[in-house]
């Protein structure tokens, strides 16, 4: 992408380059600012535009009536994504083991957080499908497979044995039981 | 943390006792010396030194009979001892304590020794037994001569007596008849003369008689009230003064006794001699070419003495000066007086003994040591100046409890702030600012203590211990141990320093007396004074007294306690407090009606309210019978189940329940799995140990049996066939471990018992005995222990979370800490998984004994009888004492000390990195900004 202030750098440049060399210091209280920039592009400067050629890009209008389907496809792959790293989430879930250390860890907390994330943010990846016609069914799709990634990284959790399910978890929390009767006694002194 | 530091090298405390002193001599061939050996009661041979009363060597003997010490001889650097009634002769060096021989007797029961000298030198020592008469050498102990001593069959040898020249006297007597007197020749045991005497009124030689001067028996007889003199060297009869022709008379129904003196068995006797005329009159007497001649009457006198230094012997007499309790002592060759005073509660004196010492002016110098009723050795050095005291009574101990230090003086002022009644807004913003003010000025007091005891070295910074200044510190480490000792004595000793800080002596405890004492109040309910109660029971009459004291100052409470005319069979301390938060103590006497203690209404109303909720069970061992009541409201009893145990075939010899004080904090097992195993925690559990009475080897079992203590359900049974007693027992959460003599194996094994609720849990809010459907799961294993054991106990901690160690006294005085991990009944004997994941160590029979598990290290703790355990204020630390003839307090941490910073946190360096870091932080900070604005400004 050109700079907006490219125009007049290039027209610039001529003196500037030569100014450099020729001047300990110069003072520009107009386009002091783009002083660097045509520094910068003193090289290209010296490029005399061929007619017709203009600097500012066209813009392409032809996208948006022709490739409807190019869009579609995009979203979908914007929907499909939370699916497709489920196989190297599985992968990665076997290949880390059920240990708990460091590097499982840290996997099983990305692999958790990365479809809460997701999830969270739902209304901008909504808004990027704004513009296809399955909106809603992606939309789903989208939801399923975060909601899948998640449960891998429950089930990992569980595996790994992190979820308090069991009931020795709780162990510590039952409270001694009261004493209903008091005893005592002992031998004949 | 440096406090730590130092506790730690002083918290490891022992104190060596001997016992209550049968035999005292001191060590005299030395004019320096600083010996004194005593023989004990408790069959301890022991040199002290006389400057500190401490121990310089001690030998322990085998306790009862077999060890027993008959009589205690000393000569030079020798000290002969007769032990086990006449079956050893030993000798030992005085100054190391080593021993130069030892011989066995012949058979016999042993009745006297004495020291054969002949021409100024001691070569001999003369033994004689019931019917036989030995000399031995003193060098080496061999056998010079044995003879059988005639007649032996109806005359009772008594005495053996030798003056030096060259004849061993025999003095044997036929009660009521005559005295037989047999002269032996030390050179080859030939009978030199025998003499029959007529002495119908005699019937005991050692307890009436005495040989004084050349070789002249002097004996007393109550009956004519006269003395009697006789000449062991020519044949003659005896002849006979009557005390009134002296111009003495006897206290009425008074045995009078004859108290002579040899300091050198190779010369005579010295004539000087005491006649006791009564319980505190004395009369020195002198021998006087065949006259007895009066030298003077001591009245009150209690005890005499007689004592040696070089060629001047001084008689010492103890006199009470008052009835208070002063005491003096004063001698009449030198007439010069001692003047001590006596613990007014400590008891009468019993024994003294006096070393007597050359000045350097030539003149007689002594010092005392009194031996009192209580079994304190008092040692007084002229003029009257105690030097050291020994508590004997220490070597003791019955039963003990350890209970919380008061609050500091500022903390106890705040407390009382609450305690008190309110009474306007004005005075108790008045009396808080003042409570405030107090607190200032004690911190600012400790500040500047601290401040100047830092400038001085460690060393000189002592930290006496008094009760003025005794305070609970941070952790609660610090307690007071109330112990109650077999004489009757009780002691108040700080744990830290074991120093005694009080003593009570209770008079008049019979020689056969249970104790049972009780904490009826804790120190935590301050303003109220803290409680304790010692019940004493004379197991002849079965009559019970109650002596309440206050466990700090040991002084006895105000506190009036109930006369108890029945015969008490149990006393039961119960959870409930009366109003001044003191614990109701329930007596039960033999009717089975229960009294309490207090008994104000206050009681007997929460009584009434709780009775149907109260149970108490009695054991009777001698019939074999288990039984529990129940307390109905109007304070009677209801028996409501009985276990009979038929006596011919088994004993029960314990009975152990848990401990009021432990708490659980776990309620079950984690299993492999991860699920649970839930304890089954009864808290009314009662483990009951018997033994067969038939002790054949084949025969002989050992039982265990669980009953729950309400409702006298066998919650399970469990024999150990072809075993045999003494029975270790220790009882806690959910197991039960016992330690026994295996007869088949010929060894010591170990057993546990753990019960298990199961995976489920029946009732998790409440525990009722009288609603338990289901039997719990039993499980058991058994170890072998490579040492016979002398006690065991478990560790206790504040909240139960430490893991626990069971605490193992050995004969050979060391205890050993055992984890209770490796007495665990789930120890598998294949490894599986599961039993990895839940930490069990494999199963193998032996269980180890690691040096590094002794928690006493080289500080032997002779005879342990006993071990005492308190949780402390930090949940890792236990607290232990054990206690048999010495007694040692410690710190245990089963679980390391988690709850507690390591002595070599290096304070400096962290705090100096995280200083570093913050500032490190700031600077960055500071530079990051300042590099972001000059990148903005380019």
């Amino acid at each position: 992408m050109a700079s907006p202030g490219g125009q007049g750098g290039g027209a610039l440049s001529t003196r500037g380059g030569c100014g450099v060399r020729r001047m300990k210091w110069a003072l520009e209280l107009s386009l002091g600012n783009t002083r660097s920039r045509s520094d910068r592009q003193g090289g290209q400067g010296d490029v005399v535009y061929p007619i017709g050629y203009s600097e500012k890009p066209v813009p392409d209008t032809s996208i948006q009536e022709t490739d409807k389907n190019l869009v579609e496809k995009r979203c979908w792959d914007v929907a499909l994504g939370p699916l497709k790293q489920i196989p190297m989430n599985l992968f990665i879930m076997y290949m880390s083991g059920n240990t708990i250390s460091i590097f499982p860890i840290m996997m099983v907390c990305m692999m958790a957080w990365r479809p809460i994330q997701a999830l969270m943010s739902m209304s901008a990846t909504f808004k990027l499908l704004e513009s296809s016609s399955q909106q809603w069914l992606q939309g789903l799709v989208y939801l399923v497979g975060n909601l899948l990634g998640s449960a891998l990284a429950i089930y990992k959790c569980q595996s790994m044995g992190l979820l308090p399910t069991h009931s020795s978890d709780w162990l510590a929390f039952i409270e001694p039981p009261q004493r209903m009767e008091i005893m005592g006694g002992g031998m004949v002194l | 943390m440096t406090d730590l530091f130092v506790d730690r090298l002083v918290i490891c405390r022992r104190q060596q006792y001997v016992g209550k002193v049968r035999f005292a001599h001191f060590d005299m061939h030395v004019q320096s010396s600083k010996k004194v050996l005593v023989a004990t009661e408790k069959n301890v041979f022991a040199s002290l030194n006389t400057r500190t009363g401490e121990v310089y060597w001690r030998h322990v003997d085998k306790t009862g009979p077999e060890g027993n010490i008959d009589a205690l001889l000393m000569h030079g650097q020798d000290a002969v001892l007769v032990v086990g009634n006449g079956r050893l002769l030993r000798s030992w060096d005085i100054n190391i304590g080593g021993l130069n021989w030892e011989i066995v007797l012949d058979s016999g029961s042993f009745q006297s020794a004495c020291f054969v000298g002949q021409q100024d030198s001691v070569k001999y020592v003369a033994v004689l037994k019931k019917s036989a008469v030995s000399l031995h050498y003193l060098s080496n102990g061999h056998q010079k001569w044995v003879e059988n001593l005639p007649e032996s069959e109806t005359v009772q040898y008594q005495a053996v007596y030798s003056g030096g020249n060259g004849e061993v006297y025999t003095l044997g007597v036929v009660p009521h008849s005559h005295i037989t007197i047999v002269a032996y020749s030390v050179e080859d045991g030939e009978i030199i003369k025998q003499i029959s005497v007529d002495a119908p009124w005699l019937s005991n030689i050692q307890a009436s008689c005495a040989v004084v001067g050349q070789g002249m028996l002097i004996c007393a007889d109550p009956a004519t009230v006269s003395l009697y003199m006789l000449d062991l060297n020519v044949q003659s009869q005896m002849t006979q003064i009557p005390l009134q022709s002296l111009g003495l008379e006897v206290s009425p129904g008074f045995q009078p006794t004859v108290v002579s003196t040899q300091p050198n068995p190779a010369r005579p006797p010295h004539s000087e001699f005491f006649v006791q005329l009564g319980p505190d009159h004395y009369q020195l007497l002198q021998l006087n070419n065949g006259q007895i001649v009066a030298l003077r009457d001591f009245k009150p006198a209690m005890l005499v003495s007689f004592a040696t230094t070089g060629e001047k012997t001084v008689a010492a007499v103890m006199a009470p000066k008052n009835k208070t309790g002063l005491y003096k002592s004063g001698r009449r060759l030198l007439d010069t007086t001692l003047i001590f005073n006596m613990d007014p509660n400590g008891g009468k004196p019993e024994k003294l003994y006096v070393q007597a010492f050359l000045k350097k002016d030539d003149s007689v110098g002594y010092r005392v040591m009194v031996q009192t009723e209580d079994h304190t050795l008092t040692f007084i050095q002229q003029p009257g100046r105690v030097m050291w005291t020994r508590e004997e009574a220490l070597s003791d101990v019955v039963t003990m409890e350890m209970v919380d230090l008061p609050l500091t003086g500022t903390q106890a002022e705040l407390e009382g702030e609450f305690g008190k009644k309110a009474d306007g807004l004005l005075s108790m913003v008045l009396k808080r600012l003042s409570s405030q003010l107090i607190l200032l000025q004690a911190w600012i007091a400790h500040l500047w203590k601290l401040f100047y005891d830092a400038r001085k070295p460690r060393s000189q910074v002592k930290n006496d211990v008094t009760i003025e200044n005794l305070s609970r510190d941070e952790f609660n480490l610090q307690k007071m141990m109330v112990m109650v000792t077999a004489s009757g004595k009780l002691f108040g000793i700080d744990s830290k320093t074991g120093t005694i800080l009080w003593r009570h002596y209770l008079d008049n405890i019979p020689s056969n007396a249970a104790f049972k004492l009780m904490v009826q109040r804790t120190t935590a309910h301050f303003p109220h004074p803290p409680q304790c109660t010692l019940l004493i029971k004379d197991k002849d009459t079965g009559l019970a007294t109650l002596h309440v004291f206050n466990p700090i100052f040991g002084r006895k409470s105000h506190i009036t306690p109930p006369a108890l005319p029945q015969p008490i069979l149990q006393s039961l301390l119960l959870p409930l407090m009366d109003q001044d938060y003191a614990k109701v103590l329930l007596l039960v006497d033999d009717q089975y009606k229960v009294s309490a203690f207090p008994s104000t209404k206050n009681v007997l109303q929460q009584l009434q309210e709780m009775a149907s909720s109260i149970f108490f069970y009695l054991v009777d061992s001698s019939q074999g019978r288990l039984s529990g009541y129940r307390l109905r409201t109007d304070l009677s009893t209801e028996m409501i189940w009985e276990v009979i145990i038929p006596t011919e075939v088994q004993r029960i010899v314990s009975v152990k329940g848990k401990r009021p004080n432990e708490h659980v904090h776990s309620q079950g097992r984690v299993m492999g799995d991860r699920s649970v195993l839930y304890k089954y925690l009864n808290p009314n559990l009662l483990a009951v140990v018997t033994e067969s009475t038939d002790l054949h080897q084949e025969r002989s079992f050992v039982g265990i049996l669980l009953i729950d203590g309400v409702t006298g359900r066998i919650i399970h049974e469990a024999v150990q066939r072809k075993a045999r007693g003494p029975v270790h027992l220790v009882h806690s959460e959910n197991w039960v471990v016992y330690e026994y003599w295996s007869t088949k194996s010929r060894r010591n094994e170990f057993s546990v018992l753990e019960l298990y609720e199961g995976m489920e849990l029946y009732n998790s809010t409440v525990f009722s005995s009288l609603d338990r459907p289901h039997p719990p799961q039993v499980l058991q294993q058994s170890y072998i222990f490579p040492s016979s054991i002398s006690t065991l106990e478990a560790t206790l901690t504040e909240k139960g979370i430490t893991s626990r160690h069971l605490l193992v006294g050995l004969p050979s005085g060391a205890i050993l800490s055992l984890p209770k991990m490796f007495l665990d009944p789930r120890r598998p004997e294949i490894v599986s998984e599961q039993s990895r994941e839940e930490n069990l160590i494999p199963y193998s029979p032996e269980m180890p004994i690691r040096t590094e598990w002794f928690i006493n290290y080289n500080q032997t703790v002779s005879r342990v009888r006993g071990i005492y355990t308190a949780p402390s204020g930090l949940e890792s630390t236990c607290l232990v004492v054990a206690y048999g003839l010495d007694i040692y307090q410690t710190r245990v941490y089963p679980s390391k000390q988690f709850d507690v910073l390591k002595d070599d946190y290096d304070y400096m360096l962290i705090s100096s990195v995280l200083f570093a870091l913050f500032f490190a932080t700031m600077i960055s900070k500071r530079l990051a900004e300042v590099k972001l604005l000059n990148r903005a400004w380019r």
